[in-house]
């Protein structure tokens, strides 16, 4: 019992300090890439105290309230998520339920974005929807061909059926699911290609256009959180979880920083192109993993 | 109380409340909640009883049964608790429009037909509502005249095409076995043909799929939803649409029983995977049709047949879990899309539009109509801690592990449609800048608010505690030999994986505390007026300054070429050939007796020449 409440208390900080790392990490590559010398890894950490402590302007309940919500919405998806052998609230409805806990947090920033009264955030959103209906796609079809391979909903047990045979993304019926994932990876995280919601030249920030202060620091560790859930999510359904904490996380760090070199070398799709992208490749490939894991079982 | 008594009540009540109506308008409103409220109480009173009774027996020597059972009851509790918050809503509503006593009749006719159709315990006493509920509805969504007129047209001849299927499948059963007591048909029927099974199967999937609105039978339902008055939109999508549902149930379930239905055919050409692949693509070719709506109640009709195409999916895919959650869903559909369709009939009363492109910013004007619509889309996507959550991770769970990924495919694509839908219509009503002309918009009346209010406290309360709906809904389960769930209070325990929404709860509880804390420790924020906004620079216009229009179009235009409702248009072109048909039999009859006499001669005179040629009489 105090094992698991030492548990339930440690993940959410342990994702946020890797989520945060990540951030860092992801300025000072990206600087490195283009021939500059970038910000220190803390860039973060300082931004973040510097707009809890500065102003900001706020446009009714559902503002305010819809960025609370999106925040706790990304913190219990992770006690959902096995760390290593961390899980401290597994067996609550599996995947399933993390896929739909998944979507709190996007909603309610929506809703938040909603109430700021700004076209430039409406057409964020309605981007930002637009493209997770293209992700989802193949993400589904991926989620599917896992969960039909290993026949259990639980993220515990398919990490456990790996740890016993092999990784699924070098296990014959699931490799072109793997590659499909990590196709889409980047469309997820919301990285370049796929940053057409909240392409900055475009339309400023999109849902992020009203928010300043902490309204901005919150969104930065929600952000922070989605980073590690969503490449948390591929170790461990792809890359075998880890045993503990430390091998996690170098995996989590080598898929990272692949997505990372996608991003610094492509210029943004617009938003069609983006779509007919996931439909046709990754969607193909998740496609044809899905019925090769129907014909092996 | 007996059965019989519950339908007297139900029908005088109606019929007493028109004749209050001549009298006096405040007599008639509260009769009415009277009487909705009486229905409940009874029906409430019942539970876990199972009094059958033969209340005529003159008909053809068969006897017209009234019976309870559990499955029954579930409806009869659904039927009688909307139709009473739907009345409530009404009186605000209908307030000073014309024909209201007729109005509140119909209601009240309605809800005692389909009361009459669930306690039915043969097939001659369920036509006989079945036929009161389909006029009586078509009365009630051509009410407000206009292109109503034609969408309860439309109605009608689907629901008249549907009934002469179910007369049919009937006279065909009572010529071969005698009886029409559905306990009768279903003993015998386990000793048929597999040839003649599947004639009554697809008979009657006619019948209940058109009340269903399943493709291809849905063209009906998005014209019916929207033209007819707000409250009644409720009753049509909440729960008129599910007495398919029931259908469905009694006829697969009670009258053929889980084996002979599942026996049919052969992999996948087998009733059994047709029926789940209609399902399926009935949860998703509306949900993308839905999108694009501009009209909110279209919207929310179009998401209708997508949700109980959810049903249909649980009752086809035939497991417990299955069956758990097609019922589950049933129930929270009646809840959450009754609860929508109220809502926008709140906003239609006070702002007289229900263009989604005109309105915007109403959540400050009508807060607790916006709370609700919150509530109502969050169990429409799933979100958990709603109850559309527990339903739909049910049926999830026992597509993917009954082998059947791709059926999970499609409702799992559905629902992430569903988001963008139901996105767009909170957004576009409640969200962004408050139009000028809306400035002094009053809140909504108390009486609409209730039921709203009523109706989202029951998606949290069945959301957080599934346990106490899947109770009865595990009875059900039972009842028809299938195996029995696990089911706690939080929700299901399993080997293969287990649901428990207590665990999501608090860990959203605690989360949401902890956020919450933390948006509070920052540097205070300055509320702002909503033309204050951030535009990169250039000059914010005071009115319109809410994007709303075509808010799905970068999608609309890559897919807008699948979107044809090719069906209707089918059903169109069968209209109209079998007019111009009729147009030219009809000039035949030109009225004019010289015509007529040249036509007798004539036949007269083939006829003749027939005989003399080749003497066949």
């Amino acid at each position: 019992m105090v094992v698991k409440i030492i548990q339930i208390i440690l993940s959410p900080i342990l994702a946020l300090v890797v989520g945060v790392f990540f951030l860092g990490l992801a300025r000072k590559i990206m600087a490195r890439i283009h021939w500059r010398y970038g910000p220190p890894l803390i860039q973060p950490v300082i931004d973040m105290i510097k707009l809890f402590c500065q102003k900001s302007v706020s446009h009714g309940r559902m503002f305010d309230l819809g960025i609370i919500l999106s925040l706790a919405g990304s913190i219990v998806v992770v006690l959902f998520l096995p760390f290593g052998r961390i899980c401290p609230l597994s067996g609550s409805g599996g995947l399933l339920a993390i896929l739909y806990i998944m979507l709190l947090a996007p909603l309610s920033m929506a809703l938040s974005g909603g109430q700021g009264a700004n076209p430039n955030i409406s057409i964020g959103i309605s981007r930002k929807l637009i493209l997770s209906l293209g992700y989802e796609v193949p993400l589904l079809l991926v989620l599917l061909a896992v969960m039909t391979r290993y026949k259990t909903i639980s993220i515990m047990e398919v990490v456990s059926a790996q740890q016993s045979t092999n990784w699924s993304i070098i296990s014959l019926p699931l490799f072109l699911s793997g590659v499909s994932y990590l196709l889409i990876l980047p469309a997820i995280l919301g990285l370049r290609p796929f940053d057409v919601s909240s392409a900055p030249q475009e339309i400023s920030s999109g849902p992020m256009a009203e928010y300043g202060g902490k309204y901005l620091a919150l969104a930065t560790i929600e952000h922070a959180f989605v980073l590690f859930i969503s490449i948390a999510l591929f170790v461990n359904l792809f890359l075998g979880g880890a045993a503990n904490p430390a091998i996690f996380f170098v995996k989590m760090l080598v898929v990272f920083v692949l997505g990372l070199c996608v991003n610094a070398v492509f210029p943004r799709f617009r938003i069609e192109q983006a779509i007919k992208y996931l439909w046709k490749w990754p969607t193909l490939l998740a496609f044809l993993g899905l019925i090769i894991t129907l014909i092996v079982k | 109380m007996s059965l019989v008594a519950l339908l007297i009540i139900a029908f005088g009540g109606a019929l007493l409340t028109y004749l209050l109506g001549k009298t006096s308008d405040k007599v008639r409103d509260s009769f009415a909640v009277v009487v909705s409220l009486a229905l409940v109480a009874i029906v409430a009173c019942l539970y876990g009883k199972s009094p059958e009774k033969t209340f005529y027996s003159g008909f053809l020597g068969l006897g017209l049964v009234l019976r309870l059972n559990m499955l029954s009851w579930f409806f009869a509790i659904a039927i009688s608790s909307l139709g009473t918050l739907c009345t409530i809503f009404s009186l605000s509503y209908m307030k000073g429009r014309e024909r209201t006593d007729f109005y509140y009749l119909m209601m009240l006719v309605i809800n005692a037909a389909m009361l009459g159709i669930v306690l039915a315990g043969d097939l001659v006493s369920l036509y006989i509502f079945w036929e009161i509920m389909s006029w009586s509805t078509f009365l009630l969504i051509s009410y407000n005249k206009g292109p109503a007129l034609a969408a309860g047209m439309k109605y009608i001849i689907m629901s008249i095409i549907g009934s002469l299927s179910f007369l049919v499948g009937m006279l065909s059963l009572y010529t071969s076995y005698g009886t029409l007591s559905i306990s009768g048909v279903s003993a015998a029927i386990s000793s048929a043909s597999s040839g003649y099974i599947l004639f009554i199967l697809i008979i009657f999937s006619i019948a209940f799929g058109i009340k269903n609105a399943i493709l291809p039978f849905h063209t009906w339902l998005p014209d019916a939803h929207s033209e007819a008055p707000a409250p009644f939109s409720a009753v049509l999508s909440g729960i008129l649409i599910k007495m398919g549902t029931y259908g469905f149930l009694v006829l697969l379930y009670v009258i053929m029983g889980l084996k002979l239905f599942l026996g049919l055919g052969h992999g996948l050409l087998s009733f059994h995977s047709i029926l789940c692949f209609l399902g399926a693509v009935t949860i998703l070719i509306p949900t993308f049709i839905a999108m694009f709506q501009t009209d909110a109640k279209r919207l929310l009709a179009w998401s209708t047949v997508g949700q109980a195409g959810y049903v249909i999916l649980g009752i086809a895919f035939g497991t417990n879990l299955a069956l758990a959650g097609g019922i589950f869903h049933f129930f929270n559909h009646a809840m959450f899309k009754a609860l929508l369709f109220l809502a926008v009939g709140a906003v239609e009363f006070r702002t007289q539009t229900r263009d989604l492109d005109s309105l915007g910013g109403l959540a400050k004007k009508m807060p607790v109509v916006f709370i609700a619509t919150l509530v109502g889309i969050c169990a429409l996507i799933g979100v958990p801690l709603t109850s559309g959550f527990v339903s739909k991770w049910l049926i999830y769970k026992t597509l993917i592990l009954g082998g059947s990924p791709f059926l999970a495919f499609f409702a799992l694509a559905g629902t992430w449609g569903t988001i963008l839908y139901s996105y767009k219509l909170v957004h576009n009503v409640f969200l962004g800048q408050l139009p000028e002309k809306y400035n002094d918009l009053q809140k909504s009346p108390a009486s609409m608010q209730l039921p709203v209010i009523v109706l989202s406290l029951a998606i949290l309360l069945f959301g957080i505690f599934p346990g106490i709906p899947l109770k009865v809904i595990n009875t059900i389960g039972t009842s028809f030999g299938l195996e029995t769930l696990n089911v706690t209070l939080w929700g299901i325990a399993s080997e293969t994986g287990t649901l428990n929404t207590i665990n999501i709860f608090s860990g959203l509880l605690v989360a949401a505390v902890l956020s919450w804390l933390l948006f509070h420790l920052g540097a205070k924020s300055v509320s702002v007026p909503q033309e204050d906004s951030y535009a990169a620079g250039a000059h914010t216009p005071a009115d319109k300054y809410h994007y709303t229009t075509e808010f799905y179009n970068p999608l609309y235009r890559m897919i807008k070429p699948f979107l044809r409702d090719v069906i209707d248009e089918f059903y169109y072109w069968i209209a109209s050939s079998v007019r111009s048909l009729a147009g030219s039999v009809r000039r035949i009859y030109s009225g004019d007796v010289g015509y007529y006499v040249m036509y007798i001669i004539l036949f007269s005179a083939v006829l003749i020449f027939v005989q003399m040629r080749w003497k066949i009489w």
